[in-house]
């Protein structure tokens, strides 16, 4: 068995094909980024070597930045917390139910499988004063608030706003990576449990939970990576808008880079982003994943 | 005495159950409400859509949808987009779940390196490799051409289906892998007759996930295809955003349109996940 | 067994002849680029908006042009369209241009998005092509309209058609609140807003969603105060400036008179409140007068255009201009394919369809035009000088948007001074020191 699991030839056939695409078309181009993050390069002009220049204008005089950081960690922690809980409950509460299983779970995936572009015009759209909500709103006498353009606060509305819209799109994909583990679990386990005395509830704490733990630190880096990218709602509903206050990494990078054809710039938020994933999901693979567990 | 105990239990459950229907259909309501918006703004006119977004449109302007067909070349985008994301899930789930077997379940030194190495793959943000990647393909003439679009997307689907993967196979009970091994079989036949059509749900899932990424995906789109007859379907439906106004309806139209054959996917997929469901699991 | 390892060999195999794949196509598409060149010239000409599935009239009007271009130099010119959204089209054009691969033929906006092209010598000098065979004299005011698009005596661009930012206003509205003399200068135009609220109508629609919407009424009010850009981007003038701060003062006074929901409207929601008459008034570029005839086709006899009160007869213009790649190996037929967006027929579209001010001294047909051009014309013509938008004319496109954003959060209630800061602090860190 072991023998046969060390198998030099059979890794490197089953890597190589995978590897090699993912040197040519991502590992060599992100190298190159990273070298233009030490130029001042246009994109239509030879990149000039600078140094460390790009990176002390970010960290030290760039305004926006420190609102895009700011942003970018809340929507982190909003989605990664959100998504766990919600995802998890959907997902154990459409395990358990047998009518309408099937229409429940397709209608909170289906956003996932729609464009967040097309979303984020549809949820700009809703949240425009004079044609949205806020019109449904007056019937009742109530004035609704500027929800996507108010800037009043720590973290301002119109970011609670879109993380929501965030949550209600994809926490389908949680709801549904964890059904797939979920049905992975033995029925032999809760039968077992059942006859223990155990309720449902308890099941859910003592085996679901422990048993799904790898998939949950899967989800979690999923989401903490999805959220610190996150970029087509964003852009779609408000654009980085007003006056900067819902930027976040990924708004800032693509504002620098393609609207203000700083492109060595962009590339040193581009390294910032990709070092900020790299962290979180090795937090949060340190501290969920712990062991794999054997079913 | 232990009839009315469950009795009771009955009614209390009948009691839960029912309070966790109402939150699911309450739940359901705002996730259907604004789709079907997007169909009725797909049927009304701009001029209406601006005084009265929420009235009934006085008229069916089903003319939207034909003017979206046939303006936006949306059957030949169709065609491009369909190639592009079917070829590029056949190859990805292949590739990728070769390399996450061979990273979950082999044994070798660098295993966890090399997924250090494609998750990183997942937190690239794209549009700092887009410049890089454009002129490399320009060079290789693969700009402009379908296998040009497919190379990138495969690879930015790698990371995701080999994460994903990687879990399903680590999951997977030991004891069928010793067996398997003491019948004889090779270690790619345990991978093409065992790891890979039990990691069935799991197939599905990530399927599901990168088919739907692409199928949507726009920059990239957008910048490496020039070519009219070569479009996909997201740049299409970008056409209807003019440089001063947008023409809602119509782009309404496009969009439900393209989300039809997400949904055929969709359904075919997730109906998959729930045979697993319903095999191996939960009984409530 | 050996059967599946075989299995395995193939899908690897396939997905090198997936690679070398690549190679071959670029053998193909390589050779496919020589055999053009003997016969018919190709061009290529990128263009921001899709020519099919627009409804822009200016836009459908250039897919005329080309294909009149393509059917009367058919086995000599081909010219090949490449359209994006606006969105997408500068990160297009400049991967295209790292990438060697620069389109024969482009538009541009003037002013520094322009700029960009021509430091680095994307765009080709125009010149010599302009003055060869009295091209340049078919313009309207010859050398002096492609003052926006000249660097150092150099012309880089060919404009193709102007738009003048002007105050439409609804005639029945102003009628029924008792104003017959149009504001000539800021009390008049205070004076007319409040007569029109007293009369129960909302006084202006504006765009503070999109953000240049509400810079345009600020590029104006900067203007009539005596506001210097030279002075600015050299760095003689300051943003903290007098003239600058009263300029926004003007526009936190004139914001009463907005619609309500004027900070959360897009530029779509803005210009359809004035098309269906729930406002009096719109200050926008004339591009609109197609998007509000195409909407409402009623509106056009009750929509009346006047200029911008206050400015001294200075009027805001902005053109769409064409630029030629430096590098194109058929600069003939990039001209020839130019001259036909500036011939009449092209320039007579321009006016009686379009809606925008010709570049040329076209003789075109005022009836057949939309009413509203008229008036835009007299506008223009009245003009002592015009100028740029304010988002186009200032050092970079990042200080543009900079303006852009600094005058809408002082719409939304940041003081005048912290908002005009933003600006200062820009142009201190990225302009002056520079």
């Amino acid at each position: 068995m072991d023998k046969l699991l060390r198998d030099k030839k059979a890794i490197i056939l089953f890597v190589a094909p995978a590897f090699l695409l993912f040197t040519f078309v991502l590992f060599i181009p992100i190298c190159q980024s990273i070298y233009y993050s030490l130029c001042d390069y246009n994109a239509l002009t030879k990149p000039v070597f600078i140094g460390l220049e790009n990176y002390r204008q970010l960290f030290t005089a760039d305004k926006t930045m420190r609102i895009a950081f700011k942003n970018s960690l809340f929507f982190l922690v909003f989605s990664v917390v959100t998504q766990l809980i919600v995802g998890l409950i959907l997902a154990a509460l459409l395990t358990n139910i047998k009518k309408g299983r099937n229409f429940f779970k397709n209608i909170y995936y289906l956003p996932c499988v729609l464009s967040s572009a097309a979303l984020g015009l549809l949820w700009m759209f809703i949240f425009t004063p004079k044609l949205g909500i806020n019109q449904v709103l007056a019937q009742f006498g109530i004035e609704g608030p500027l929800w996507l353009m108010d800037t009043k606060g720590f973290i301002i509305l119109p970011m609670w706003v879109i993380a929501s819209v965030s949550l209600w799109q994809y926490v389908g994909q949680s709801m549904m990576l964890y059904m797939a583990q979920i049905s992975g679990i033995s029925t032999s386990l809760y039968e077992a449990s059942y006859i223990d005395g155990c309720t449902k509830v308890q099941a859910f704490r003592y085996i679901t939970l422990p048993l799904i733990r790898p998939m949950m630190a899967t989800a979690m880096s999923l989401n903490a990576i999805g959220s610190l990218k996150f970029f087509d709602l964003i852009f779609n509903m408000t654009e980085g808008g007003p006056n900067h206050q819902t930027e976040v990494l990924a708004t800032h990078l693509y504002q620098q880079g393609f609207k203000y054809f700083k492109y060595g710039y962009a590339s040193a938020i581009g390294t910032v982003l990709l070092v900020l994933c790299l962290i979180v999901t090795f937090i949060i693979n340190k501290f969920v994943k712990m062991e794999n567990y054997e079913m | 005495m232990s009839k009315t105990l469950t009795k009771q239990k009955n009614k209390s459950s009948l009691v839960v159950k029912t309070l966790i229907y109402i939150f699911l259909s309450f739940l359901a309501v705002i996730y259907i409400l604004p789709l079907l918006w997007v169909i009725f703004v797909s049927v009304k006119d701009d001029k209406t859509l601006f005084v009265s977004p929420w009235a009934m449109p006085e008229r069916l302007m089903i003319e939207n949808y034909t003017f979206a067909w046939t303006a936006g070349k949306l059957g030949t985008a169709t065609l491009n987009s369909a190639i592009v994301c079917v070829v590029t899930l056949v190859l990805c789930l292949l590739i990728g779940s070769m390399a996450a077997f061979a990273i979950g379940r082999l044994r070798w030194k660098f295993a966890n390196v090399m997924m250090t190495y494609f998750l990183t793959g997942m937190m690239i943000p794209v549009h700092c490799i887009l410049i890089p990647l454009f002129t490399r393909f320009a060079k290789m003439g693969l700009t402009n051409s379908l296998l040009g679009l497919i190379l990138p997307y495969l690879t930015l689907s790698l990371p995701l289906t080999i994460f994903i993967m990687t879990g399903f196979f680590q999951g997977m009970p030991n004891e069928l892998f010793e067996s398997a091994c003491i019948d004889g079989c090779s270690i790619y036949k345990i991978f093409t007759h065992i790891a890979f059509p039990l990691s069935k749900t799991g197939l599905f899932v990530t399927g599901l996930m990168t088919f739907v990424a692409n199928w949507n995906e726009l920059l990239l789109a957008m910048v490496f295809i020039s070519d009219d007859t070569k479009k996909t379907l997201p740049v299409s439906l970008s056409k209807f955003v003019g440089p001063y106004n947008t023409n809602y309806s119509q782009m309404f139209a496009a969009i439900v349109i393209a989300i039809i054959p997400t949904i055929v996917v969709y359904c075919c997929f997730s109906n998959s996940i729930v045979d697993g469901l319903t095999q191996g699991a939960v009984k409530g | 067994m050996k059967k599946k390892l075989l299995s395995v060999i193939l899908s690897v195999a396939m997905v090198a002849s997936l690679l070398v794949g690549c190679g071959g196509s670029a053998g193909t598409s390589a050779s496919g680029k020589a055999s053009s060149d003997g016969g018919v010239q190709e061009i290529t000409w990128m263009f921001w908006d899709d020519l099919d599935a627009t409804e822009d009239l200016i836009s459908k009007g250039y897919k005329e042009t080309v294909d009149r271009f393509n059917k009367d130099y058919e086995g000599v010119y081909h010219v090949t369209p490449i359209t994006t959204n606006l969105e997408e089209y500068y990160p297009k054009l400049n991967a295209m241009v790292a990438a060697g691969e620069t389109p024969d033929c482009f538009i541009v906006s003037p002013g520094p998005n322009l700029d960009v092209y021509v430091d680095p010598g994307v765009a080709a000098d125009l010149t010599s092509y302009l003055k060869a065979d009295g091209w340049m004299d078919t313009f309207n005011g010859g050398e002096g309209a492609f003052s926006q698009q000249t660097y150092d005596g150099k012309i880089y661009a060919v404009p193709l058609n102007i738009a003048a930012a002007c105050v439409f206003y609804n005639t029945e509205m102003f009628a029924s609140a008792g104003i017959t003399e149009m504001p000539t200068d800021w009390d008049g135009m205070l004076a007319a807003c409040q007569k029109l609220q007293d009369a129960g109508y909302t006084p202006i629609t504006i765009s503070a969603g999109t953000a240049w919407c509400l810079s345009m009424l600020a590029g104006y009010l900067c203007d009539s105060e005596g506001v210097d850009l030279d002075a600015l981007n050299s760095g003689k003038a300051s943003w903290l400036d007098s003239n600058v701060v009263s300029a926004a003062n003007k526009m936190v006074e004139i914001s009463k008179y907005f619609q309500p929901t004027a900070a959360g409207d897009t530029n779509d929601v803005a210009t359809a409140n004035f098309y269906n008459e729930e406002a009096a008034m719109l200050i926008q570029g004339s591009w609109a007068i197609a998007q509000i005839n195409g909407a409402n086709p009623d509106f056009e006899q009750k929509c009346g255009v006047f200029a911008f009160p206050g400015t001294g007869g200075r009027v805001i213009a902005k053109s769409d201009s064409l630029a030629m790649s430096a590098n194109t190996k058929n600069p003939e037929a990039v001209i020839a394919f130019m001259k036909y967006f500036t011939d009449d027929t092209a320039q007579k579209y321009t006016a009686e369809v379009g809606g925008k001010i010709p570049v040329t001294k076209v003789e075109y047909d005022a009836s057949k035009a939309p009413a509203q051009l008229a008036y835009v014309m007299d506008v223009f013509g009245n003009a002592k000088s015009t100028f740029g938008f304010y988002n186009e004319s200032l050092a970079s496109t990042e200080a543009g948007s900079t303006f852009d954003d600094a005058m809408v959060s002082i719409y939304l209630g940041t003081p005048v001074e912290e908002g005009l800061q933003t600006v200062e602090d820009f142009y201190k860190n990225n302009v002056w020191n520079k």
